[in-house]
């Protein structure tokens, strides 16, 4: 019989207890269990980021951490961007720049772009470079995506 | 690929992590497991149960005194990075956290899980599937070793990107187990064995629980350079620690050259100090260190790259570093 565990954690501001395989990821639970789907599953092994979720406001690869590590943390997933039938800025931005191509790595890239606006609203091309560098885009070349970014940062819209 | 299954614990104290390590099955401990969790997937190991660490609070955090600076097991890489102590006075330490991997991965991952790190090979560090188009490597339960074709050896390279730097600024470790607790040279950490290539992972059964360095003097200058094929989310296929001080006048007093990803352990070449001892770093000198030291490094094909390359590419790195540290450039 698989070891259970019981887990508290917050998902896109709503409080979940939850009762856990110990050997699931967080991956796993986020879409199979709770239907959260906008998180992908890439290559399931810590390499593309497509899995990205906000971890205490952190970005971190869901694949690979097991579900009962978020057990007392806030997540935070692209589903919680935005109301039903709305976009976030970011998405907006995303769409008119042309940063979308397939869309798998887009969850991932718009939420470390949410988390670098965040904690910096103006960063530069090297910064933002550096934030996305753990997702990987198979389309578009990253060139729309860093523009996307480019023109959400604060700089630009002023 | 779905994880094996297992028992999960999270004790509160050190005390209860190590008497449930010693009760009968193998387990193995879990600390930020980006890498454990792949390795599990892939079924590289099948431990009975995973004793997480993370509801020790002893492990956590970065401390310092006069003399030393010590991190707990369990701080995470981001930690390190956006520490402005560690920035100044251990920068190649800054320097080698910033190069692992994904900021993704840096979120969890831990110091201590960096240290310990398994050693890797092309054809280990794939899935069982994978791995069950040839016949089992000696690493992977099988006899013989697919890079070497010796039989009960493996050649598995050890590429942790962080040891050289500690090793360079003289680290020690805390280990802590049924026998209790006892600090050794972090050097003497490693078995140079490429299947078991640390004291935990040949079975000691202990925990990692703390790193301490010593605030080095002023004058000491450090450095890291990684060589890899992509520039973020990968592994170094080479990579060189310096630790460089030099006298009032510029003269080379003392030097440390550590590597990673050219042998089934971290590895110090030793001739540096003497061949500069006393010398200005002035380029063809540096040049004549690099050069000896890729002739005294032997990795073999357990990557992508040839091992000739590697040592041209050696070349290169060493002399930059070194010239880097000692201000040349
Ligand atoms: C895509 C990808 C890229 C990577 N790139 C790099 C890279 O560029 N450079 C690099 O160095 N690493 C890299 N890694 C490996 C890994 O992410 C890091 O080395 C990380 O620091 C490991 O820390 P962790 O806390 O996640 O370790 P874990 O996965 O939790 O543990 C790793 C190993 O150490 C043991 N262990 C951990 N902590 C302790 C302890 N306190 N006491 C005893 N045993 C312990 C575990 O049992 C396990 O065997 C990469 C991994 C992935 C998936
Ligand atoms: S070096 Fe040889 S034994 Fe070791 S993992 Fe590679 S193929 Fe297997
Ligand atoms: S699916 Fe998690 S990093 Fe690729
Ligand atoms: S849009 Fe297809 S992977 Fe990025």
């Amino acid at each position: 019989m698989m070891m259970k565990k019981n887990i508290h954690l917050e998902i896109n501001g709503e409080i979940k207890d939850l009762t856990v395989d110990v050997n699931r990821t967080l991956l796993e639970v986020l879409r199979e269990d709770l239907n959260l789907t906008g998180t992908k599953k890439g290559c399931n092994q810590g390499e593309c980021g497509a899995c990205t979720v906000l971890l205490d406001g952190k970005p971190v690869s869901s694949c690979s951490l097991l579900a009962v590590k978020a057990d007392g943390k806030s997540i935070f997933t692209v589903e919680g961007l935005a109301p039903e039938g709305q976009l976030h800025p970011i998405q907006q931005t995303f769409n008119e720049k042309g940063a979308i191509q397939c869309g798998f790595c887009t969850p991932g890239m718009i939420l470390v772009t949410k988390q670098l606006l965040d904690s910096n609203p103006s960063p530069d091309e090297q910064e933002i470079k550096e934030a996305i560098s753990g997702n990987i885009c198979r389309c578009t070349g990253y060139v729309q995506i860093i523009d996307a970014i480019k023109a959400l940062s604060d700089v630009t819209k002023k | 690929m779905h994880l094996p299954e297992f028992n999960y614990y999270e004790p509160h104290s050190l005390d209860e992590a190590v008497e449930c390590l010693n009760e009968g099955q193998r387990g193995a401990v879990v600390a930020g497991g980006t890498d454990l969790v792949v390795a599990l997937k892939q079924r590289l190991q099948k431990p009975g149960f995973l004793l997480s660490l993370d509801k020790i609070p002893s492990l956590k955090g970065i401390k310092s005194s006069n003399e030393f600076l010590s991190l707990g097991a369990m701080t995470t890489l981001e930690e390190i990075i956006k520490s402005s102590l560690i920035k100044e006075r251990f920068p190649a330490l800054s320097k080698a956290a910033r190069e692992v991997g994904s900021p993704l991965l840096r979120n969890i991952a831990t110091i201590g899980g960096n240290i310990c790190l398994n050693s890797r090979c092309r054809f280990y560090n794939q899935s069982a599937f994978w791995r069950s188009a040839n016949d089992l490597c000696y690493k992977a339960g099988g006899i013989t070793c697919h890079v070497t074709k010796r039989k009960n050896y493996c050649a598995s390279t050890f590429c942790a990107d962080i040891p050289p730097v500690l090793l360079a600024y003289g680290a020690v470790v805390k280990l802590v187990g049924p026998q209790g607790e006892r600090t050794i040279m972090l050097k003497d950490f490693y078995t140079g064995e490429g299947r078991f290539p640390n004291e935990i992972m040949a079975g000691s059964r202990e925990i990692l629980t703390e790193v301490t360095i010593p605030f080095p003097p002023a004058e000491l200058k450090s450095t890291y350079y990684k060589f890899r094929l992509r520039d973020s989310i990968d592994f170094p296929l080479i990579g060189v620690a310096v630790a460089f001080e030099a006298d009032e006048k510029g003269r080379c007093k003392g030097i440390r050259l550590v590597f990673t990803g050219v042998g089934s352990g971290p590895f110090e070449f030793r001739h540096a100090g003497e061949m500069l001892s006393g010398s200005e770093l002035k380029e063809e000198l540096v040049a004549q260190v690099a050069e000896r030291a890729a002739g005294e490094i032997h990795p073999l094909k357990t990557d992508l790259i040839s091992p000739r390359y590697k040592r041209e590419v050696a070349k290169v790195i060493i002399k930059e570093a070194i010239m880097e540290a000692g201000g040349g450039r």
